[in-house]
């Protein structure tokens, strides 16, 4: 009888404990862990939006078939922001309180990031790897915000420096954009020719949006420019290139890694030959992929009946990182526990060639390199590991 | 002999409004949880107090204006600055206020030469300069990087939840609809709605259409930017591009939506703006299968909706329903 009294009292407080967590833990039920994304689906970054959404689809796919997280289905709650961080602040409301999202994963755009972040780390949740170059996304460290997109400054320093050492450029010119992502890279450009003892030659600007860049072309032709970076997204890139083409100027350009895309040698063709660029996750192409890589192109296209390309990639690891942290924390699942565990793991090289991402108690930034690649015979040839 | 219809009286048509808003709040706080819902209605003031500008621009005093964000910008970086600088949020409102009026004052200049369509495109062009004004002007501005707000407080108090900040809100758009609501009936709104209906007839009648527009632009530019000081503090995060000439068509979408001939339209276009595609989110959630979620879909019920309401109120919601 007695042995009875205790099985019977283990069982309540094992059924009384699992439904306590249930409770006191947003978006972790017995059954579930749901996590919620702010995308820009209509936005001015729509074309990165898509992409990320179903890679990270694809991996929470792929662990609920295996099973779950120690038995948990992860389901992604997606919410589109447009870039507007309006819409932004009242997905983020919606996603709390709501879908009571445990994390937050791969908010996109700095003006939505830098708004919805408050509201997210104030209900205790987890930040975790949003798009944007915004130094706030890892500092001052916070226990639940962390970062694993290499900051523009850090890896275009390293990437300029390796570039102007290699080549012995003399005159090295940016054109960027207007924006804090432009503002970022001319910093880390700066900083890498003032190591090597030179200074930026000329510097010239373009609104968000353009299309013609024949008049910055035409000044930094002037400017006799023997290496241009191009601080542009992918629709810049190959205005600036076919431009400088065009008028018979055949000057090297670096791009960073926002005009790293396939997209840019299938837009730019010719004109794009010889780009340089800089690659934080390579593209993936089917032709000379290995294996694991050739099958995981297979599955992305059966699913979504489409080619994947890098943004894909990027949202596969970024679910991939969570679903392995979340493993990982064991079943007693909190934003703190999976914080601290995230902290001490090590995310290393993969099949998709990515670098390896480590985050630290003092350190919630994963990763700051890069690697640079060119287009060659039109597709994107990578040419160094990542730069130190 | 026909009936003229009555108009109620003043006070019964206020507790009217305020029952029908109470009632709107009230479902929505059952419906979509407390803090999404008083999010909604933070946001939905704040974008009704800046739509209040162009109501009274367009509305009231019939000038096209297609550059309103760069009123509200004024105001939202006026307010962060003051504020950064030690001014209490309280009493930076009014100032930020006054800096919107200002800019109200620089925008309405070419008026004087130009009519229609031209000048709205001055106004247009207006925007133009104060966005890049303020992606050049690092210094003060941060440029293109931004700037980070404080919240809004008062003596030791921070209306850090969101129904401190809906408060907030709220109370801030009914004092500016009081105010508007006053001028509408003295002497200068009806100078406005002259130069509206007849320009040359006004300007006949001894009312001076260039001193009625200059006022509806000091008028119009200080409530938009008011909305800006408020925006600047709920989102946290202010930068140029967040102005830019979508938000001005934003604000244009409101007025017309909402209906730009009533004060009301300003309030009833924001919750059409802000609050509608939010409620299209959450009925999409209740949808089975994996196309519900497809990108785009949100922004096509948008549009239809839109649509619907054009054709059903085409003089705005806060009009009548559409007689013919």
């Amino acid at each position: 009888m007695k042995r009875l009294r205790r099985l019977a009292l283990a069982l309540f407080a094992a059924l009384a404990g699992t439904s306590l967590h249930a409770a006191d833990v947003a978006g972790v039920s017995a059954r579930e862990i749901v996590v919620g994304h702010i995308s820009d689906l209509s936005g001015p970054i729509a074309m990165l939006g898509t992409p990320v959404r179903d890679g990270m689809l694809m991996r929470f796919d792929e662990a609920n078939a295996a099973g779950g997280v120690h038995g948990r289905r992860l389901r992604l709650a997606v919410e589109d922001a447009g870039y507007d961080p309006k819409r932004g602040v009242l997905a983020a409301r919606k996603l709390v309180q709501r879908d009571k999202a445990f994390a937050f994963i791969a908010t996109m755009g700095t003006p939505v990031v830098m708004a919805t972040m408050p509201v997210v780390l104030e209900a205790g949740r987890l930040h975790l790897f949003p798009f944007s170059p915004h130094k706030a996304t890892y500092e001052p460290l916070h226990p639940l915000k962390f970062q694993n997109f290499a900051p523009y400054q850090d890896y275009m320093e390293a990437a300029t420096r390796h570039m102007v050492q290699a080549g012995g450029y003399r005159r090295t010119c940016l054109l960027y954009q207007d924006d804090d992502y432009g503002l970022e890279v001319m910093k880390g450009v700066e900083t890498g020719l003032e190591r090597l003892g030179q200074t930026l030659f000329e510097r010239t600007g373009y609104k968000r949006g353009a299309t013609d860049l024949s008049s910055q072309v035409a000044r930094l032709r002037a400017a006799e420019c023997d290496l241009v970076v191009l601080a542009t997204v992918v629709r810049e890139t190959v205005a600036a290139m076919a431009e400088a083409r065009r008028i018979g100027w055949k000057v090297d350009m670096l791009v960073t890694a926002s005009g790293y895309s396939a997209q840019t040698h299938e837009l730019g063709g010719d004109a794009v030959e010889g780009l340089y660029g800089v690659s934080v996750l390579p593209h993936p192409y089917a032709e000379g992929a290995n294996s694991q890589l050739a099958d995981w192109i297979e599955r992305y296209r059966a699913r979504f009946g489409a080619a994947p390309n890098v943004w894909s990639v990027m949202g596969y690891s970024l679910a991939d990182m969570f679903v392995r942290t979340a493993e990982a924390t064991g079943r007693d699942l909190t934003p703190e526990a999976f914080a601290r565990t995230l902290e001490r793991l090590e995310f290393t090289r993969d099949y998709f060639g990515s670098p390896s991402y480590r985050f630290s108690a003092d350190d919630h930034l994963g990763n700051r390199h890069g690697r640079l690649a060119q287009i060659r015979n039109g597709r994107w040839e990578l040419i160094t590991d990542y730069l130190r | 002999m026909s009936a003229t219809p009555v108009a109620a009286p003043e006070g019964l048509r206020v507790l009217r409004a305020a029952f029908v808003w109470g009632l709107l709040l009230a479902l929505a706080v059952g419906w979509l949880g407390a803090d999404f819902a008083f999010s909604q209605a933070t946001l939905v003031a704040t974008y009704a107090i800046a739509g209040l500008g162009v109501v009274i621009i367009v509305g009231q005093a019939g000038q096209i204006v297609l550059g309103q964000g760069a009123l509200v910008a004024l105001g939202a970086y006026a307010q962060t600055l003051l504020v950064q600088a030690g001014v209490a949020p309280l009493l930076a409102l009014p100032l930020a206020a006054t800096v919107g009026a200002l800019g109200g004052v620089l925008a309405s200049l070419p008026a004087g030469r130009l009519g229609g369509l031209y000048f709205g495109m001055s106004t247009l062009a207006f925007a133009l300069i104060v966005e890049e004004a303020l992606v050049r002007w690092e210094s003060l501005t941060h440029g293109a990087a931004g700037l980070m707000v404080p919240g809004f407080g008062l003596a030791g108090w921070q209306a850090d939840t969101p129904l401190a900040q809906a408060a907030v809100s709220i109370v801030v758009l009914l004092i500016a609809l009081a105010l508007a609501a006053r001028l509408l009936r003295s002497r200068l709104g009806r100078a406005w709605r002259a130069v509206r209906e007849d320009e040359a007839a006004a300007d006949a009648c001894g009312i001076a259409p260039g001193a009625a527009k200059l006022r509806a632009f000091i008028v119009g530019g200080s409530l938009s930017a008011l909305g800006g000081s408020l925006y600047a503090h709920w989102i946290g995060f202010i930068s140029p591009e967040q102005f830019g000439l979508v938000f001005s068509f934003e604000l244009l979408m409101l007025a017309f939506i909402g209906g730009a001939r009533r004060l009301s339209g300003a309030v009833w276009g924001a919750l059409v703006v802000v609050a509608i595609p939010q409620a299209i989110a959450v009925l999409r959630d209740t949808l089975p299968g994996d196309w519900a979620r497809s990108a785009g879909l949100e922004l096509v019920l948008f549009g239809a909706i839109i649509v619907a309401v054009v054709l059903l109120r085409p003089q705005g919601l806060a009009s009548g329903p559409r007689s013919g």
